[in-house]
């Protein structure tokens, strides 16, 4: 069975973020990054299904070269190999990392494709589905459980207010909800044998993906600081406040 | 010349980083001391994950790396006071068994083997063999997850040394860190209090002393690694464990005095982490030797040739 699943390489999501001068961006230098929590479901459901159907786990990453190490991570925690599509991702809208993806897909023709359901920094929880579309293949999105057998996936889904199972004929796009697993650590002798899996590096004209951004990010603001509290003198004037000020009551 | 480490050790160190920081929390670190003094199950997923062999012979199932790499390793365990004897077995043990077969079930966490070097041995009584000397009493610690047992024989393992020194340099770090986060949430008079200049003074003072440590901790690793790379002075890998242990003994001792001032109150209860970790830091700095004992170490080594 070969078995794709994706990386991204995202600020540690502990961090302490701040805006720079103009509200553009954020400032990232000196952060510690990680893999994008919700790809490590993605990867571990990936190795697992190795381990119960045999074949190969390809890890893709999409960024500068400095994404090789959430590759290598993958690849440590069981991953056979990776593949990195170099570019500069302030430059890439969700349509722009869709149609990568679509592209490498296309070349290595897996049988399924894991991803995280979104990324933790911008949320946009678009690509999964649109790769799907991209490729005209079924997508179970949100996944909490997955089962193959018999060329295809059975997906419980995480929906509002409780769960959907749904059946996909495969290859499928299946992306990563928290319940999905508990991802394992990357083992020492893992990284160790990591070393030794190769990575290809690609760039978007090698995989001929014109990128053109269809959505581009105008400006970031904090969220108004917390106004201080008050203590009130009893139970009555709490009671009045919750009423009349918070009008929570 | 490079100071620095290579990409391979640093996605060690951050592997280890975080199992060693998913597993071991303060919570859990708290159920140990109210229980047995450890954390059930940890002790197979540090050993499936390869901590426990990082300088065993690959040909029982190690990694077949030095001394400087499980120094990382150690350092990360130190900041979370892991009350596992990964010391004790990895930097301990493994060396002293080199490649007898029996490490193949030390490093797959199946057989606990100790080595008895003279001081109170943590989780003597889980051990399946004791090498090197035998147990004797019960010893109290002031760090209740440490069960400790006397023991005979003398402390001869360099590479315990060191590796406590590298403990000690992570239980260091983590109390400042805590004292730091601290002082940028208490606020008297308006403000921090990590803003007024008498509580910077103690977050430098501790961060200074910190600074120093990791070279000297990482230089002595090196020499056990390298034992015919002897440097100008001609000092054996001894003389830069007893400088390695002293210094980072002396760093976590001042680290624990500064971060319990700037904490205040707070910093005296049981109620807040912050005394795990002093009370970890209190008792390795007695054990593998002091900062006085390496201190007259060292100036045997430097007066030898003049004696």
């Amino acid at each position: 069975m070969k078995i794709l699943t994706t990386v991204k390489r995202v600020v540690d999501p502990d961090a302490k973020v701040r805006l720079n001068s103009d509200n553009s961006g954020l400032v990232t230098e000196g952060l510690e990054a990680k893999m994008n929590a919700f790809d490590q479901y993605g990867v571990e459901e990936a190795i697992k299904l190795k381990e119960a159907h045999g074949g190969e786990v390809i890890v893709v990453s999409i960024g500068d070269s400095a994404g090789t190490k959430e590759i290598r991570t993958a690849l440590a925690m069981g991953g056979d190999r990776g593949v990195l599509v170099t570019a500069d991702m302030s430059e890439i809208d969700p349509k722009g990392v869709a149609d990568l993806l679509a592209a490498v897909i296309e070349r290595e023709a897996p049988d399924i494709v894991l991803m995280g359901k979104l990324s933790v920094d911008s949320e946009n929880n678009q690509v999964g589905q649109r790769v799907a579309a991209k490729l005209g293949w079924p997508q179970a999105t949100f996944a909490f459980t997955c089962e193959v057998a018999d060329g295809w996936a059975t997906v419980g889904r995480e929906v509002d207010g409780g769960t959907a199972n749904v059946r996909v004929k495969l290859p499928a796009i299946v992306t990563a909800d928290l319940r999905l697993n508990e991802p394992r650590y990357a083992s020492l002798p893992g990284i160790m044998k990591a070393k030794r899996k190769p990575i290809e590096e690609l760039t978007p004209d090698d995989l001929g993906v014109e990128l053109e951004p269809q959505l581009i990010i105008q400006g970031y603001s904090l969220p108004p600081a917390r106004a201080a509290g008050e203590i009130v003198d009893d139970v009555d004037s709490l009671i009045d406040r919750l009423q009349n000020t918070a009008k929570v009551l | 010349m490079r100071f620095a480490l290579s990409e391979d050790q640093t996605m060690l160190r951050d592997a280890a980083r975080d199992l060693l920081r998913g597993e071991c929390s303060p919570e859990r670190l708290r159920e140990a001391w109210a229980g047995d003094g450890r954390i059930p199950g940890l002790w197979k997923t540090l050993a499936d994950n390869g901590l426990l062999g990082v300088c065993a012979p690959e040909s029982v199932g190690g990694l077949e790396l030095g001394m400087v790499e499980l120094c990382l390793v150690l350092e990360e365990a130190g900041y979370v006071a892991l009350p596992e004897p990964l010391l004790e077995v990895a930097a301990v043990t493994v060396p002293h068994l080199g490649s007898d077969p029996r490490l193949c079930d030390v490093v797959t966490g199946e057989r606990l083997i100790l080595v008895a070097q003279g001081e109170p041995l943590l989780c003597a009584d889980d051990a399946d063999e004791i090498l090197g000397g035998s147990l004797e009493e019960a010893v109290h610690s002031v760090d209740e997850s440490r069960r400790l047992r006397a023991t005979t024989g003398a402390l001869t393992s360099l590479h315990g040394v060191v590796g406590a020194a590298a403990i000690l340099a992570g239980l260091g770090r983590r109390m400042l860190d805590m004292a730091v986060e601290y002082a940028s949430v208490r606020r008297q008079f308006g403000k921090p209090i990590g803003s007024f200049q008498a509580v910077q003074h103690h977050l430098v003072d501790a961060r200074l002393a910190l600074e120093f440590v990791g070279p000297v901790v990482t230089r002595a690793a090196w020499a056990l690694d390298h034992p015919e790379d002897t440097d100008l002075d001609e000092l054996p890998a001894a003389a830069h464990a007893a400088m390695a242990k002293s210094l980072a003994s002396d760093a976590a001792l001042l680290a624990a005095r500064k971060a319990l001032q700037v904490h205040g109150a707070i910093g005296y209860t049981t109620e807040y982490d912050l005394h795990l970790f002093m009370k970890r830091t209190w008792a390795l700095a007695h054990t593998f030797g002091t900062s006085d004992a390496h201190r007259a170490d060292l100036a045997r080594h430097l007066t030898r040739n003049h004696a």
